[in-house]
C-alpha cells in the first residue's frame, strides 16, 4: 500500500472521530444553562474565525491582509444589509473581488 | 410543525447556495491535488472518505511542499480540534437521531453544515433530518466537485476564476444576518480581535482558530448576563 492511501486512511479515521466524539459524548445530555449560553456563541466566533483565516495571506514569514477578499466582504456586507437574498450577494461579493484582483495585477 | 418534505425541501433550498460555494472549493481542491500529482483516484477517494475542506487543502498544500507523514497527521489533528467544539454545539439539535444515524450525521459536521444546523436550530430547535438533507448535499456537492476538479486538472486556475473568494464572502453573507443582538455582535468583534492579533504574532498556527473559537464566547455570555440583571 502507498504511504499517499495510508495517508488517507489515517486522515479519513482522525477526521471521523472529532466529529464523532464531539456529537456522541455531548448527545441527549441536558447541558448546564452556563455551558448552553456558551454554545451558543461558538458559532460567531468560528465564522469570524475563519473569514479572518482566509484574509490574512502568510507568506514566507510576512503577513499581509488579502484586498480582493476585504473588498468583496464589504461588498457582500452591504448586498446582504439592503436585498437579503444569499446568492445573489455571494455573486457580487465574489465578483467585486475579482475586479479588485484584476484592478491590482494590471 | 414542519412536515417532512417541507423540511427536506427547507433544507435544499437553504444549503443550495452553500453548496455552490463548497463546489467552488472543491474544484479548486481537485486542480490542486492533480498540481500535486495525485491521480485522479487518490484525489477522489481524499474527498469521499474525508470530506473535510480545511484539512484536504492544507494537506495538499503539504504534500506540494515535501512534508512529512507525521507532520501532516498533527496538522491534521489540529485542523479537526474544532470539530469538538461544532460536535459539542450541535449535540442538542441531533439528540433526536437514533445512534446509528447519529453516526452518519456525524460523519456530515463541516463548516457550512455546522453554521447552517445551529441557524435551524435556533429557529425551530432540534432537526436531525434537515441537518441530513444539508450534510447530504454538501457531500455530494464536495465529491462531484473534487472528480471535476481533478479531472479538468491543468485547466484552470482556481485564483483567476476567484474560487478561492466563494468561502470567504459565502460566511460574511451567513454572518451579517445573524448580528442581530448585542452580546452576539460582542462576540464576533472580540473574536476579529483576538483572531487578527494571534495570526499577527504568530502565522500560520493551527490553534489560531481554536483559541479565538474558545475565548470569544466568554465575552458574549458576560454582555448575556449583564443585560439579563439591568
Amino acid at each position: 500500500m502507498s504511504e499517499q492511501w495510508i495517508l488517507i486512511l489515517v486522515l479519513c479515521i482522525v477526521t471521523f472521530l472529532s466529529r464523532l466524539i464531539g456529537v456522541e459524548m455531548m448527545a441527549g445530555r441536558i447541558l448546564h444553562p452556563t455551558l448552553r449560553l456558551y454554545f451558543n456563541y461558538v458559532p460567531i466566533a468560528m465564522m469570524v474565525a475563519l473569514i479572518v483565516d482566509q484574509i490574512v495571506i502568510t507568506d514566507q514569514g510576512s503577513t499581509s491582509i488579502s484586498l480582493p477578499i476585504v473588498g468583496g466582504a464589504v461588498a457582500a456586507t452591504l448586498m446582504i444589509k439592503v436585498t437579503r437574498s444569499f446568492l445573489p450577494t455571494v455573486i457580487i461579493g465574489v465578483l467585486v473581488g475579482l475586479g479588485i484582483r484584476y484592478l491590482l495585477s494590471s | 410543525m414542519l412536515t417532512k418534505p417541507h423540511t427536506v425541501k427547507t433544507a435544499l433550498l437553504e444549503a443550495f447556495p452553500l453548496a455552490l460555494a463548497i463546489a467552488a472549493y472543491g474544484l479548486s481542491y481537485g486542480v490542486l491535488a492533480t498540481q500535486a500529482h495525485w491521480s485522479l483516484w487518490s484525489t477522489i477517494m481524499m474527498s469521499v472518505l474525508v470530506f473535510s475542506g480545511s484539512v484536504q487543502l492544507m494537506i495538499i498544500a503539504m504534500v506540494i511542499s515535501g512534508a512529512t507523514l507525521p507532520g501532516m497527521i498533527i496538522t491534521a489533528v489540529l485542523l479537526n480540534l474544532r470539530n469538538l467544539l461544532y460536535g459539542a454545539s450541535l449535540a442538542d439539535n441531533l439528540a433526536p437521531a437514533s445512534r446509528k444515524y447519529r453516526w452518519l450525521l456525524a460523519f456530515g459536521v463541516s463548516d457550512e453544515s455546522f453554521v447552517l444546523g445551529n441557524i435551524r436550530y435556533q429557529k425551530y430547535g432540534a432537526d436531525p433530518l434537515y441537518f441530513g438533507v444539508v450534510a447530504g448535499l454538501f457531500y455530494s456537492a464536495w465529491v462531484i466537485a473534487s472528480y471535476i476538479g481533478a479531472y479538468i486538472g491543468d485547466l484552470i486556475d482556481p485564483v483567476r476564476w476567484g474560487l478561492d473568494l466563494a468561502f470567504p464572502i459565502t460566511f460574511v453573507a451567513l454572518l451579517i444576518p445573524s448580528l442581530t443582538d448585542k452580546s452576539i455582535i460582542a462576540t464576533a468583534v472580540t473574536a476579529l480581535g483576538i483572531a487578527s492579533i494571534l495570526h499577527y504574532i504568530m502565522p500560520t498556527n493551527e490553534f489560531n482558530l481554536i483559541i479565538t473559537g474558545v475565548i470569544s464566547p466568554f465575552v458574549g455570555m458576560y454582555i448575556a448576563r449583564r443585560q439579563q440583571h439591568v
